[in-house]
């Protein structure tokens, strides 16, 4: 893939050996899934296991064999699988680090997948036309095949020239079911089954195209040797379903229904918004963090809100907290731009954004999803009502366009929504600053006069990227905001 | 090939052309404007494939027209699903499979190109994967459109409302990126009769078709009884096909009915300004760029190829009857 890869750990349970950006070996806990920033690798094993990863370093600590799982790695958010159009390199053909090594389609985008490893192709798994999942095998790599003495590698005969290498045709050899390093042509789901099934796929005819070993050929040899008895047992929709969910463990078998059902282990693919956080999170978490934490008397954006209500007209529009805190943010931000920016951490340039494109974090149905609400410098605070319960609305029912996400400039989280004092936010890069806001709370406060008076709090604590942000900043930022929700009336001197 | 368009070569300090070193230190990045009219799509495919894979330079073309209608299909497209091959065959036109992805389009000289090839660099900030890429598409025609219609991007395509006008590709290599789109400026109703619906649509059409659907459905028949008693069998296709075509109208419109041709043009020229520094570049010029040798994957199926497919699919097969009558 093009681009660097960089490893991001932030599941409990992890150890990582080596350099933050230069991984090359992690240790994991067996129930723990790693997300790979451009690949997926999913695990379900019963011991701590050494997991192959791709860097652009040499690796310290080689995986046992030499031979690396080259996945097909996340080619953009929402993409679950592509077609794999054409392979540029064979079995047995050398390969250098980010050399191309075959193309696949996805939607409406064709894209070239270039390798991570240098190294000799050992195995090629699919074939053009084959719909593969996002982090399924694609082939496998020999890193050193000096460690692998019984290796030997299928060299095709006199491959096609081509001018620049993008028509290689992919020629296995004359007789690729008879290679010594198990090159038989197969999906890692007919892999499996043959496992399963102590069957050696190297024994097994194949009828697919090219020799390719289909399922029904490992149940056939099955059932000729005499291991299965009816190879149309639905033991086998079970074990494809539950590889095609990404599990790699011996598979129970679905179709025995146990006494037991309900304790047994569910699997839930993440996907779409779900699967969007775990790629963001992991990247936020690489980000320094530092959170200031304050607290903003409310009373008085209590007493505006309900003026706002008792005067509103309008009964599809319903008044919160949520606009006036958004509005006094942007005028907030107007005088510290430098919270309203975006980090550009491989030129080390920091953008400082025009519009204040305000995001809200939105817990829905179908996860975390954070739209934003353009340019609120220069809506009012009822369009801006009006927006955020368009958005609210859009996002409830999954119909949010790709716009109201894309370009946000800094985010609120009103995690005191739901409940909670206050929470420590991780920022929705590339953004430097994040807003989490907890519940106002009704709390005995001393006035003036000395006397105990109750008082409506609300604890802020705002995270911001500490390679950009200082902490004078952020305190001057907090204080600044927390006037204009303190003292509403302070808004009207920049009204226009 | 098509004259390019000619402009003035913007210069630089000291009187002298700017070149890319010289944009460079101003942060913008160059890109050169290649302009034609009316040239045919399988050149400007062969040129867009052969400047994405060997060239450099960031790219932006503009196709006012194509010279005949063809039908272009994306990299991986079967014929057999998503072309009416018979009345394909029957009426000659031509079938090109492209380098991208994406889907089919039945392109006319009424259809506006505008191409986008970048360095993967090109544009700060922009990931080189699919729905960046689109996004970042987005926001140069929300400039273009800016006040006019309802524009989006909904999913992969440019809408007014819920109505698609515009139809993107792309092909990312380990480098560079090619966008390119083909929007409907006008369309023939019996040239989307040559397409069938593909199987795979966006969500945001879903919800217009099945409804649509329905009534269209029960006209059809209404129509086709009232149409076809003493009608050969080819009649019944074409008719049927026709109707057909209507399922296909539900979703587009045409971008004539919100904005003048050239003023389109020029605005998107105008918003691509807002991100590269353009230079206008002639066609001849292009040939001088490169003298590598290259071997495009674009081709134009061969009449047997389409015949081979016609007959392999059923539905197809069963309309085994001579074009000529």
């Amino acid at each position: 893939m093009v681009g660097s890869v960089h490893l991001s750990v932030s599941v409990p349970g992890f150890s990582c050996l080596g350099a933050q950006s230069s991984i090359s070996t992690v240790l994991l806990r067996s129930d723990c899934v790693l997300y790979v920033r451009f690949g997926v690798v999913s695990f379900n094993c019963p011991h701590s296991l050494k997991i192959f990863c791709f860097s652009s370093h040499a690796l310290a600590d080689l995986p046992l064999g030499g031979i690396v799982d080259v996945p097909l790695a996340q080619t953009g958010e929402g993409i679950a699988e592509c077609e794999l159009l054409k392979w540029f390199v064979q079995e047995g053909d050398q390969i250098e680090e980010f050399q191309p090594i075959c193309e696949v389609q996805s939607d409406k985008a064709t894209i070239e997948i270039t390798s991570r490893y240098k190294g000799r192709v050992a195995q090629i798994l699919y074939v053009p036309g084959d719909i593969v999942k996002v982090g399924e095998t694609l082939l496998q790599i020999v890193v050193e095949e000096a460690q692998v003495p019984t290796l030997t590698a299928v060299v095709s005969d006199n491959p096609s020239p081509t001018d620049d290498g993008f028509e290689k045709a992919v020629s296995l050899g004359s007789d690729p079911r008879k290679n010594s390093i198990g090159g038989v042509l197969s999906t890692p789901a007919v892999r499996h089954l043959a496992k399963q099934h102590g069957v050696d796929i190297n024994d097994v005819l194949g009828t697919g195209k090219d020799g390719r070993i289909l399922k029904e050929d490992v149940l056939k040899y099955a059932v000729q040797k005499e291991i299965v008895k009816d190879p149309s047992t639905s033991l086998t929709a079970g074990v494809e379903k539950q590889f095609l969910e990404g599990e790699e463990d011996q598979p129970s078998v679905s179709s025995v229904v146990g006494h037991d059902y309900e304790y047994e282990d569910k699997t839930v693919p993440l996907r779409g918004f779900q699967r969007a956080m775990v790629k963001s999170m992991s990247m936020a978490a690489k980000v320094p963090h530092f959170h200031y934490v304050d607290e903003i008397n409310c009373d008085a954006l209590m007493e505006l809100k309900a003026s706002f209500q008792d005067n509103n007209s309008d009964p599809d529009v319903k008044h919160t907290f949520l606009p006036l805190l958004i509005k006094s943010l942007s005028m907030a931000l107007s005088k510290y731009p430098s919270m309203n920016s975006c980090f550009n951490e491989s030129s080390l340039e920091v953008v400082l954004k025009g519009s204040h494109n305000i995001g809200i974090a939105m817990a829905t149905p179908y996860g975390l999803v954070v739209p934003n609400i353009k340019n609120v410098q220069s809506l009012s605070i009822l369009e801006i009502t009006k927006e955020l319960s368009r958005l609210q609305k859009m996002a409830l029912g999954n119909k949010l366009d790709p716009v109201d996400i894309f370009g946000g400039t800094i985010t609120l989280s009103n995690i005191g929504a739901i409940g909670g004092k206050f929470g420590s936010p991780l920022l929705n890069l590339p953004e430097v600053s994040i807003i989490a806001i907890g519940r106002i709370q009704k709390v005995p406060q001393f006035g003036d006069d000395g006397n105990l008076y109750p008082a409506s709090i609300m604890t802020v604590n705002i995270g911001a990227d500490h390679r950009v942000l200082d902490g004078a900043t952020v305190a001057r930022f907090c204080n600044e905001w927390k006037q204009f929700v303190e003292k509403p009336e302070l808004l009207m001197l920049h009204m226009k | 090939m098509q004259r390019a368009w000619v402009s003035v070569k913007p210069r630089g300090r000291g009187g002298f052309a700017m070149g890319l070193p010289e944009a460079r230190k101003l942060g913008i990045p160059l890109m050169n404007l290649v302009r034609f009219k009316g040239l045919p799509i399988l050149q400007q495919l062969h040129l867009e494939e052969r400047l994405l894979r060997t060239s450099s330079d960031n790219w932006c073309i503009i196709n006012d027209g194509t010279d005949q209608p063809t039908i272009v299909m994306g990299i991986s497209g079967k014929p057999a699903e998503l072309l009416e091959i018979k009345s394909v065959l029957c009426d000659h036109i031509p079938v090109i499979r492209r380098f991208t992805g994406g889907g089919t389009v039945i392109v006319d000289p009424s259809t506006i190109f505008v191409t986008f090839i970048c360095n993967k660099d090109a544009v700060p900030g922009l990931q080189p994967y699919p729905r960046p890429i689109m996004s970042w598409s987005e926001q140069i025609y929300n400039k273009v459109f800016q006040g006019i219609g309802d524009f989006h991007l909904r999913e992969n395509d440019y809408v007014f409302g819920n109505h698609k006008f515009g139809g993107n590709a792309q092909s990312i290599t380990k480098n560079r990126w090619i966008h390119h789109t083909s929007f409907l400026w006008d369309y023939e109703v019996r040239s989307m009769a040559y397409l069938k619906l593909p199987e795979r649509a966006p969500e945001y059409r879903l919800h217009c078709v099945k409804e649509a659907k329905q009534v269209s459905w029960r006209r059809n028949l209404c129509d086709l009884s009232s149409n076809i008693k003493h009608a050969s069998w080819v009649d019944f296709t074409r008719y049927s096909n026709q109707y057909k075509a209507r399922d296909h109208l539900e979703f587009i419109c045409r971008m004539k009915d919100f904005m003048p041709r050239s003023i389109f043009v020029d605005r998107s020229v105008e918003a691509t300004k807002t991100h590269f520094l353009l230079r206008s570049t002639e066609s001849e010029n292009i040939e001088a760029h490169s003298g590598t040798k290259f071997c495009h994957s674009t081709r134009l199926l061969t009449k047997q190829e389409l015949e081979a497919a016609a007959f392999a699919a059923p539905s197809e097969g069963a309309l085994s009857q001579p074009c000529s009558l």
